[in-house]
């Protein structure tokens, strides 16, 4: 069971933000599928739970000069299901309907998952490969400067990820290995081409959390085929290591994940 | 269609114990003709279900009583920690908190032991004992230890309030003094010299160490065989994952003295007994209620040290109270399952003929001895579905710093269906026999039952040969070839493996059956067994349907309710269906004895010339009849008790076969085909024989492939403590099973009944597990271990290379 907490349900931005900035120890809950299993195994104990569901600001996907603009609180669900993600990056709404199961992709969000950085989750790739920029509340930030590490992110205290932009790219790809038992990512890639230049983001694998596979990027933009990446590895030492998976099969699931995303683009892939 | 067993032969005749095969007449019943078999072996549709899918279920969280308030446990974070002290005293000052109980109370309210009784005790089961002969120490259960804490998770104090919360606020502030121990969790290390200890009674850890079959023979046979193989495995330790947690609720009368606890169970009538037992009372003082459950698979037939605590909470307090386990309080304290070493040879002669075997078998208990089923149920069936002359086997049970082992669907039998049927397939690729083959030659036939195997375990029927031809023809045996063609174009490794097996199904030898028929022709039954999802309302009406000639939908099952229900052996070891069939059938003959007694005085001819046809006595020379009903009134209402005792085992079996494809470069697995055909004896009702057969095996297939309580020996902690770690298998991940029915009857019952709840799970681990290594045997992979997951698969393919690069180097 979880502690006791407050809960407030402001229908605004700035209403959510004031109700953030006056509790004691507050957090925003979006979909909740992160943030409720931690509170009730109580790791978690916010004073105010100061939910972002009502807010219209964080709703919608729209399609814009060369952007994909989606929500932060638009569910996995939406976004698998949207004309406008599966046409214009049907990867990515692949992406969004390989996560979980159906529960937690009716309640789980792009906003939280992005917030979040867990180091396993999937959105997490896409942002860096997409070369998303992420609006909040405050500001606009890069995807490059985003991601801080395992759980971090740029975001400071009481700032609201409102939407997620993605750059359309010409074409992109996701595959994934799935953890048998939660069906996060053991190790995956997203893939993505603009032009002469390609893009490669591993979620799953790191111990660091999502980065961007540069090697991969400079041999795909010279030539975009599986077989350019051939003895092409990642370091086994700076990979994560559990009950699932050791760095060893984490450091070839996420090449092997690479290729497969080169090889088979527009689409998701599960290994 | 049924077949009846093979004629006792006259050789075996006099070996049979006496009360081994049942007696009609001696059991006062009458023969039973299948031909008035109307709804037994028909697929009728569960009549539970309408209930279960609308919601109005009744699980144990479901009932709530005014007044009522919460318990939450004080839990130990280390694997073995001395008891200093325990303060309660900032726990006490939150608002709402009424009590804080320690083990130090418990004792000073003369709390005794839960009488957990875990050496199987029916006159067919092995004898296990202490090394010393003696019946071995358990390790008293406690409610609450005062000494010291022997598991991760291992309640220590019990904290009751009046919220949940609240309570677990107040959990969290009880101050305990620990001195940490040094910790052992497995059991090959619990029995090194020198490991720590968890009881000063069993300094080496080993509380059983038995010994079955002939040792002298059994080394002479291995001494002049033309081959010799051995092998070595764990079978890994698992968790029931039941979708409805523990859960109980006490509720006192202070008026009547009397307790009433709501907890779903295996069987109310054991957790009464128990439970009156711990708490010192009179049995008549506590009324168990257990309705619908949410899955068992064995993990509920114990009790829990949560029951009584709140029943003596609640005693003290006068107040009702409640107790709901969280998932992660099911994974850490659930009572677990499996956890076997075992080390196997077999003996073979130059033509493939098994000599001898020998099995060394170290079962891990956990932190006391809650039952020894597993072993005990392993240690009679080593040499599985094959005729080996001679064996012999040291079981040994072990106590560690884990959580306890209890029976867990088909106890003990997966464990020892994986050690020998990996045993011959080792046999068969390093003496050079075709695997189907050599297990052909080896199996027991059927003209040999009933068959006494080496260890004194007596099958009572069975065509194994044909089950395993059956099941081959079923997964299209022969375009094996074509089909690992296919997958080797599509980049895949594809293999096949098969898997003989028998289990036997003892259990509890008491049942009880209450058959009352009512003026109005309804039929009420009370018996002591305990579904949690096999259907028991259904199947038992058809029996009784049949056996009264009434129809099914007139029947009505009652169970537990302890005040309604007094005698039962709940359910477990496949016992259910087999226990309550006979004593349903016996009481039905009572009945219609007492009709039949009845009609004859109304009619004024004698009894026996009455007919008793379409649930009528007919008169043949007055064309009058009366029904059952007619001969039932509000004074006089047609009412029978019969209580039997039965202890012969019954023993089903089959043949299972996995198919699966991996992908050798993400090591990914899938299961792409699965059949089996399975003697479950006499099958009542097929449709539910069907889902009991598929559950057990996605049950099976799931140990194999993803389940696991693994814990981390140098903590000592469970490193899978939620759904996010622990794999199961989903609809998405088991294939479609093809599954056939064997009815081979049974000689030791009147229905010819086996049982159909568990040869889904026993040779899973088995054949999930050959079809790997089948697949993986060209890349040079010999072993793996469950479960079997994509990483150890990898792992498996680089030693191999890597053992491979070794033997290039000259
Ligand atoms: C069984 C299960 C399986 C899962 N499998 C996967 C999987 O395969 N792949 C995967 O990627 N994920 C998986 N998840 C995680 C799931 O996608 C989560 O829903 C998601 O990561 C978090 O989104 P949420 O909306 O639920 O966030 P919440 O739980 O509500 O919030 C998560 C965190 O982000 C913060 N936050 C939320 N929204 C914002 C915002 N707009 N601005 C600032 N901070 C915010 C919250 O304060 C909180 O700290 C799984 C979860 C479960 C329970």
């Amino acid at each position: 069971m979880m502690y006791a907490f407050s809960y407030h349900a402001p229908i605004s931005l700035s209403e959510a933000r004031k109700r953030f900035e006056e509790s004691e120890d507050a957090a925003y809950i979006s979909g909740g599928h992160t943030l409720l299993p931690t509170m009730k195994n109580r790791l978690a104990a916010p004073s105010d739970l100061v939910s972002l569901g009502q807010i219209e600001e964080l709703q919608g996907i729209a399609v814009a000069e060369g952007c994909l603009t989606i929500g932060a609180a638009e569910t996995h669900a939406s976004v698998a299901a949207s004309d406008a993600v599966t046409g214009r990056i049907p990867a990515l709404a692949g992406l969004a309907g390989s996560i979980g199961d159906v529960q937690v992709r009716h309640r789980g969000t792009i906003g939280g998952s992005v917030a979040n950085n867990d180091p396993a989750a999937d959105y997490p790739s896409a942002v860096l490969a997409l070369d998303a920029r992420l609006h909040t509340s405050e500001r606009v930030i890069e995807a490059s400067d985003f991601f801080q590490g395992v759980y971090t992110t740029a975001l400071e205290p009481g700032e609201i990820l409102t939407k997620v932009g993605f750059r359309i790219p010409d074409t992109a790809g996701y595959a994934k290995m799935r953890n048998p038992a939660s069906r996060y990512a053991l190790a995956a890639a997203f893939v993505a081409r603009f032009g002469d230049s390609v893009r490669v983001a591993i979620t799953g694998a790191s111990e660091d959390g999502v980065f961007r596979w540069t090697e991969a990027e400079e041999r795909l933009s010279k030539d975009f085929s599986a077989g350019a990446l051939a003895g092409l590895t990642l370091n086994e030492a700076d990979m994560n290591e559990d009950i699932h998976a050791s760095r060893g099969y984490r450091a070839h699931l996420a090449a092997l994940c690479t290729r497969k995303a080169v090889e088979l683009q527009g689409r998701l892939t599960l290994l | 269609m049924t077949q009846k067993p093979g004629k006792l032969r006259a050789e075996f005749r006099t070996e049979l114990p006496s009360g081994w095969a049942f007696d009609e007449i001696e059991a006062r019943i009458g023969p039973i003709r299948d031909q008035l078999f109307k709804q037994i072996g028909q697929p009728v549709r569960r009549k539970e279900d309408r209930r279960l899918v609308t919601g109005r279920g009744r699980f144990t969280d479901d009932f709530s009583v005014p007044g009522e308030c919460y318990a939450a446990l004080v839990r130990s974070p280390y694997p073995h920690a001395r008891i200093k002290g325990i303060d309660p005293s900032a726990a006490l000052e939150l608002p709402g908190v009424l009590a804080v109980y320690t083990g130090v109370d418990a004792l000073a309210d003369g709390l005794g032991p839960i009488p957990h009784s875990p050496v199987p005790s029916t006159k067919f089961d092995v004898r296990l004992t202490a090394p010393d002969g003696e019946a071995p120490f358990i390790g008293p259960h406690l409610l609450l230890p005062i000494d010291k804490a022997r598991h991760v998770g291992e309640a220590v104090a019990v904290v009751i309030a009046d919220t949940k919360a609240r309570a677990e606020d107040a959990a969290e502030r009880v101050d305990v003094d620990w001195e940490e121990l040094p910790h052992v969790t497995d059991s090959l290390e619990a029995i090194r010299p020198g490991s720590p200890r968890l009881w000063d009674e069993v300094p080496d850890n080993t509380l059983v160490c038995s010994h079955f079959g002939d040792a002298d023979a059994t080394d002479a046979a291995f001494q002049s065989a033309a081959h010799r193989v051995r092998a070595k495995f764990h079978i890994n330790r698992v968790t029931a994952v039941t979708i409805e947690p523990r859960a109980a609720l006490a509720d006192y009368d202070k008026a009547s003295a009397r307790s009433t606890l709501y907890a779903g169970s295996g069987g109310a009538v054991r957790q009464k007994r128990e439970l009156a037992s711990v708490l010192g009372i009179d049995p008549d003082d506590l009324r168990v209620l257990s309705y619908d459950v949410g899955g068992n698979f064995g993990a509920r037939n114990r009790v829990y040290v949560e029951f009584g605590l709140i029943l003596w909470a609640s005693r003290k307090l006068e107040r009702p109270v409640k107790f709901t386990a969280t998932r992660s309080e099911a994974f850490l304290t659930d009572y677990q399952g499996r956890d076997l070493h075992t080390t196997v040879e077999l003996a073979l002669d130059e033509n493939g003929q098994f000599l001898a075997m020998r099995a060394d078998n170290v079962s891990n208990v956990g932190a006391r001895c809650v039952s020894l089923s597993p072993l005990s149920k392993g240690s009679g069936l080593i040499t599985g579905s094959y005729h080996i002359p001679v064996a012999h086997l040291v079981a040994r049970a072990v106590f560690t710093n884990t959580m306890c082992t209890q029976a867990y669907r088909s106890s003990g039998r997966p464990e020892v269906t994986y050690a020998i049927e990996r045993l011959v397939e080792i046999a068969a690729e390093q003496c050079g026999f075709d695997p189907i083959d050599l297990r052909r030659r080896n199996l027991v036939s059927a003209d040999q039952m009933p068959y006494r195997n080496a260890v004194g375990a007596i099958y009572d029927s069975g065509a194994y040969e044909e089950n395993m031809d059956k099941a081959m023809a079923l997964f299209q045996w022969p375009d094996i070839a074509a089909r690992r063609d296919d997958a080797r174009a599509r980049g895949k490794l594809l293999g096949v493996g098969l898997a003989n097996y028998v289990e036997s199904s003892i259990g509890s030898p008491v049942e009880r059956a209450e058959i009352a028929v009512s003026p109005d022709g309804e039929v009420e039954v009370v018996i002591g067994t305990q579904p949690s999802g096999q259907g028991h309302e259904t199947s038992f009406a058809q029996v009784v349907a049949d056996m009264l000639q009434m129809p099914v939908e007139a029947v009505t099952i009652t169970l537990g309710d302890t005040d309604i229900v007094s005698v039962g052996g709940g359910s477990h070891s496949g016992r259910s269906m087999r226990h309550a069939g006979t004593v349903m059938t016996m009481a039905s003959a009572d009945l219609l004895a007492e009709a039949r007694r009845r009609a004859g005085a109304e009619f004024g001819t004698p009894a026996e010339d009455l007919a008793f046809e379409d649930g009528a006595f007919k008169c043949r020379a007055t064309n009058r009849f009366l029904t059952l009903s007619d001969l039932s009134t509000a004074t006089a209402p047609l009412a029978v008790a019969r209580t039997n005792e039965m202890h012969a085992p019954v023993f089903p079996n089959g043949t299972a076969i996995c198919e699966v494809e991996i992908d050798p470069d993400s090591c990914q697995i899938e299961i792409t085909r699965y059949a089996s055909v399975d003697d479950v004896g006499r099958c009542i009702n097929p449709l539910i024989v069907h889902g009991q057969s598929h559950g057990g095996i996605a049950q099976g297939v799931g140990q194999a492939m993803w389940e696991d309580c693994a814990i981390d020996p140098s903590s000592g902690q469970q490193i899978a403590g939620s759904l996010l770690d622990y794999g199961m298998p989903r609809a998405d991940n088991v294939p479609s099973f093809d599954c056939e029915i064997a009815e081979v009857l049974s000689p030791t019952n009147p229905l010819g009944i086996k049982a159909g709840g568990e040869g889904g799970t026993t040779p899973a681990l088995a054949t999930v597990t050959l079809a790997v290594l089948d697949a993986l045997r060209p890349l040079g992979v010999r072993d793996i271990s469950m479960p079997i997951t994509p990483e150890r698969i990898w792992q498996a393919l680089a030693s191999a290379r890597e053992a491979n690069m070794q033997e290039l180097v000259p």
